[in-house]
């Protein structure tokens, strides 16, 4: 008898123990999405981070005023509606009813008041802070939030729609610590810096982005965000399944578009622009002959599809496809096309050929597609008897390195690639108004159409925008040649569906669901 | 033996500050400022923006003031606070310092595990094939670079066995980097046993022993093995060292949160404080540590007593 109930006693915690152990090796029934990133974000400060990587974090605790569909138009966020005087000098938006902060407080026209004027103040050093425009006086209306702007500013809505003007809520900035509140689809739960971050899904929230699907709280409960540096290692941390989403490497994304078992996104909606500029105060590039020639040498398909395994596409111009007046088309007529026996007469006729060859420095930075990219280019220009030396930097060296050179007017002349984003053709601006990004910017006429464009709007505003490319590309001071090209990719396993990356190549879990 | 600790805390003192110095200074010779290169990745900022933050981060004043001032507040213990996200560097690092020296003694132990009995093997059949085979794999060793031993070690063990998991900073997670860690530093302390019981081999007692008819078990394990592990304790220091400098590359490979991790972002955004703060705990733990090693060393061998 006694023996019995012994042997009933092991075989019952044998029972239980192989059940935990069952138990353990199951998935996980609660939906967990673990992804993996290259970067930890390096603040959760949405009016202080200035990376990416930080911003794609903040973008799912913060909502923004205003969103943005797929064709560049703005609809409502935090704000049900909004309206512009008609000088353009005055804007209100009308808090939509209901908003509720992580903490339960409620996030109302004073608490987005709080949030602009925190922006606002040079005490919060925000490095956006140029991008909110010339905003003279923040009030309250009702439910209103009233913004009074010194000058009228063209790309204001585009800006609200932003990852960079996301609102906190006042419980954030209530302690001596900055604590990171918001209104968005996830609430922050933990972070171990350059180990995870943990989010939890906001059971409170109502959705009104055109870019979601779900009208309520995201499908996923819980989101954790995890550094792992080395690309090889990411790679396998998906394949052994113990990460459900990365950050993959170029070359690992081309496998992996081919592998049912995997899914690959790229950020169309990136808002990404990849251009050649030109050190054109140097001898013999003030030439815009030589310009346009070297322009016509370079063959963006092959850029495209070899050095970046078809994961890009081309674009024509100097401002990113689908921002407002972005009309590929219209660009196309202005630009240089790929002819490189066009590009050799040209050449020829500023008196440059196979016996005297136009030497000349190609300067980039580091990134993957780029290094390619630069080898093709060379063979490219060399084609055509300009002897490219490339000298490749890492990004912070690079663009110190490229205010210096942009400030000379004699010197080795040089070609140079990079790279912007934005949500709005405004950041013409920010590259090409004197003295402008890294020393870029051009002169008093193109200043002047950039200042005119930031004071109209609609269809006016599209047409001066026009006129700033025409102007840019017909004189071969910008070659346009990809989009996207920088940390615009994911991968998942196939397990997981409705992923999407948005403007800025914002990442999107409303709609992702786990098999 | 007091003057002997005196001599070597004043020294490790001497040597922490000289670091602190010369880092500070090559540092800003490195292309590139924080500035730079967080509106590399920013969408919009103007030259005035960027003016502003070089004022309030101090990076406008001279690069001597800069050190001096740094080295001024390193001394009252205050390792300032980072340009990203302005935390205090101070307890970024010290949150991840157990992470790494777990890491670094887990790595040394296997080192030292593997590498001794190697050596001993290699030294006993000095010029035969063992000796051969056990320096063929000392040379291996020494020339496989950490990352691609540690992506090897992701590829075989995480992917293909899924016996440990690929990223973290779990229990589970140290066997990997250890492993890593230790196979490629085992090859130095191989060599060093070798040569180190080489030389005692050929000492007069050595000859005396075996003259008294002991057994070569217990000429090898008595008489040879202790002074040779004396001699071994040194170079463990000179390990740890080269172990710390390893492990920079080992933690990134295999996301160990340790403060290689903090280091190797720390340089990529030109964080001046994180970066000073790393090399100030990075040398004094070098030096701390060859610093009890001398202090034991003396214990350990009455003739370093004098010097």
């Amino acid at each position: 008898m006694r023996s019995r109930l012994r042997k009933t006693a092991l075989r019952t915690s044998a029972l239980m123990l192989s059940l935990g152990a069952l138990l353990t090796t199951l998935p996980a029934l609660s939906a967990d999405l673990t992804i993996a990133r290259s970067v930890d974000a390096d603040g959760l400060d949405p009016q202080k981070a200035s990376t990416t990587q930080s911003l794609q974090v903040t973008n799912l605790i913060f909502d923004t005023l205003l969103t943005m569909d797929k064709d560049g138009s703005v609809h409502p966020g935090l704000a049900s509606e909004w309206s512009m005087s008609d000088n353009g000098k005055s804007y209100s938006f009308t808090i939509r009813d209901g908003v509720k902060c992580h903490d339960g407080s409620v996030f109302d026209a004073a608490a987005a008041k709080a949030s602009v004027d925190r922006a606002l103040d040079p005490a919060t050093v925000n490095p956006n802070l140029s991008s909110w425009g010339p905003i003279s006086g923040t009030s309250v209306d009702g439910k209103a939030l009233k913004l009074t702007l010194s000058e009228p500013y063209g790309p204001f809505a585009s800006f609200l729609t932003s990852i960079q003007a996301a609102f906190i809520c006042p419980s954030s900035v209530a302690g001596s610590e900055f604590k990171p509140i918001g209104t968005g689809p996830f609430k922050f739960a933990s972070w171990t810096r350059n180990d995870s971050i943990k989010l939890e899904a906001n059971t409170d929230y109502a959705n009104v982005n055109p870019l979601v699907k779900n009208p309520g709280k995201p499908h996923i409960d819980t989101l954790m965000l995890k550094v792992i540096p080395e690309a090889v290692a990411r790679m396998a941390a998906l394949r052994s399944g113990e990460v459900d989403m990365v950050e993959p490497s170029l070359e690992e994304a081309a496998d992996l578009k081919a592998d049912s078992n995997f899914k690959v996104y790229s950020a169309e909606l990136s808002g990404q622009q990849m251009l050649a500029a030109f050190t054109w105060k140097i001898k013999p590039l003030d030439n815009p002959d030589i310009r346009k020639a070297i322009g016509m040498a370079m063959n963006r398909d092959a850029y495209a599809s070899i050095a970046f395994e078809g994961l890009v596409n081309t674009s024509n111009c100097p401002v990113a496809p689908n921002l407002f007046a972005t009309d590929e088309a219209l660009c196309a007529t202005w630009g240089v096309t790929y002819d490189p026996e066009a590009a050799k007469a040209l050449m020829a006729k500023a008196g440059y050929g196979p016996d005297k060859p136009l030497k000349v420095k190609l300067l980039v930075h580091k990134l993957p597609g780029w290094d390619a990219m630069h080898q093709i280019m060379q063979q490219d220009l060399a084609a055509i008897g300009v002897e490219a030396e490339i000298e490749t930097r890492e990004v912070a060296a690079f663009f110190d390195h490229m205010k210096g050179v942009n400030e000379k007017t004699d010197g080795e002349p040089a070609v140079w690639t990079m790279g912007m984003s934005g949500v709005d053709p405004d950041y013409l601006y920010f590259l090409w108004k004197q003295p402008g990004f890294v020393n870029m910017g051009l002169n008093a006429d193109v200043d002047a159409m950039l200042e005119e464009q930031r004071k109209l709007s609609g269809d006016a505003r599209a047409a001066k925008i026009h006129e700033i490319q025409k102007y840019l590309m017909e004189n071969a001071y910008a070659i346009p040649l990809l989009s996207p090209g920088w940390g615009w990719l994911m991968a998942s396993t196939s397990k997981v569906d409705g992923f999407t990356m948005g403007f800025s190549a914002s990442l999107i879990f409303n709609d992702v669901t786990k098999s | 033996m007091l003057f002997l600790i005196a001599k070597r805390v004043l020294t490790a003192f001497v040597t922490v500050l000289t670091v602190i110095v010369l880092s500070g200074i090559l540092i800003h010779v490195v292309p590139g400022d924080p500035v730079t290169a967080m509106m590399a990745q920013s969408v919009t900022a103007t030259p005035e923006v960027m003016a502003e933050m070089r004022s309030q981060l101090g990076l406008d004043l001279p690069v001597w003031q800069q050190v001096v001032l740094y080295a001024s507040h390193v001394l009252t213990g205050d390792l300032g606070t980072t340009i990203r996200g302005n935390e205090p560097v101070a307890r970024l690092l010290f949150e991840r310092l157990p992470n790494t020296f777990a890491l670094a003694v887990s790595g040394l132990s296997v080192a030292l595990l593997i590498g001794i009995p190697l050596g001993f093997l290699a030294a006993i059949n000095r010029g035969r094939l063992a000796d051969t085979a056990v320096m063929v794999i000392a040379v291996l060793g020494v020339s496989i670079p950490g990352f691609w031993l540690g992506l090897i070690m992701i590829q075989v063990f995480s992917l293909k066995l899924g016996w440990f998991p690929v990223a973290g900073s779990g229990y589970r997670n140290i066997v990997l980097p250890a492993l890593t860690l230790g196979l490629t530093y085992c090859a130095l302390v191989a060599r060093m046993t070798r040569s180190a019981l080489v030389d005692i081999l050929a000492e007069d007692y050595i000859r005396t022993a075996r003259a008294r008819g002991l057994r070569e078990h217990q000429v090898l394990f008595v008489h040879a093995l202790k002074p040779a592990l004396i001699s071994i304790v040194t170079v463990v220091g000179l390990v740890f060292a080269y172990l710390m400098g390893g492990q920079v590359i080992v933690e990134n490979v295999f996301s160990w949160n340790g403060i290689g991790r903090l280091a190797v972002q720390a340089m990529l955004e030109r964080d001046y404080p994180m970066i000073q703060g790393f090399i100030v705990v990075f040398a004094s733990s070098v030096v701390i540590v060859s610093m009890l090693i001398d202090i034991l060393y003396g214990f350990l061998d009455p003739r370093m007593r004098q010097r």
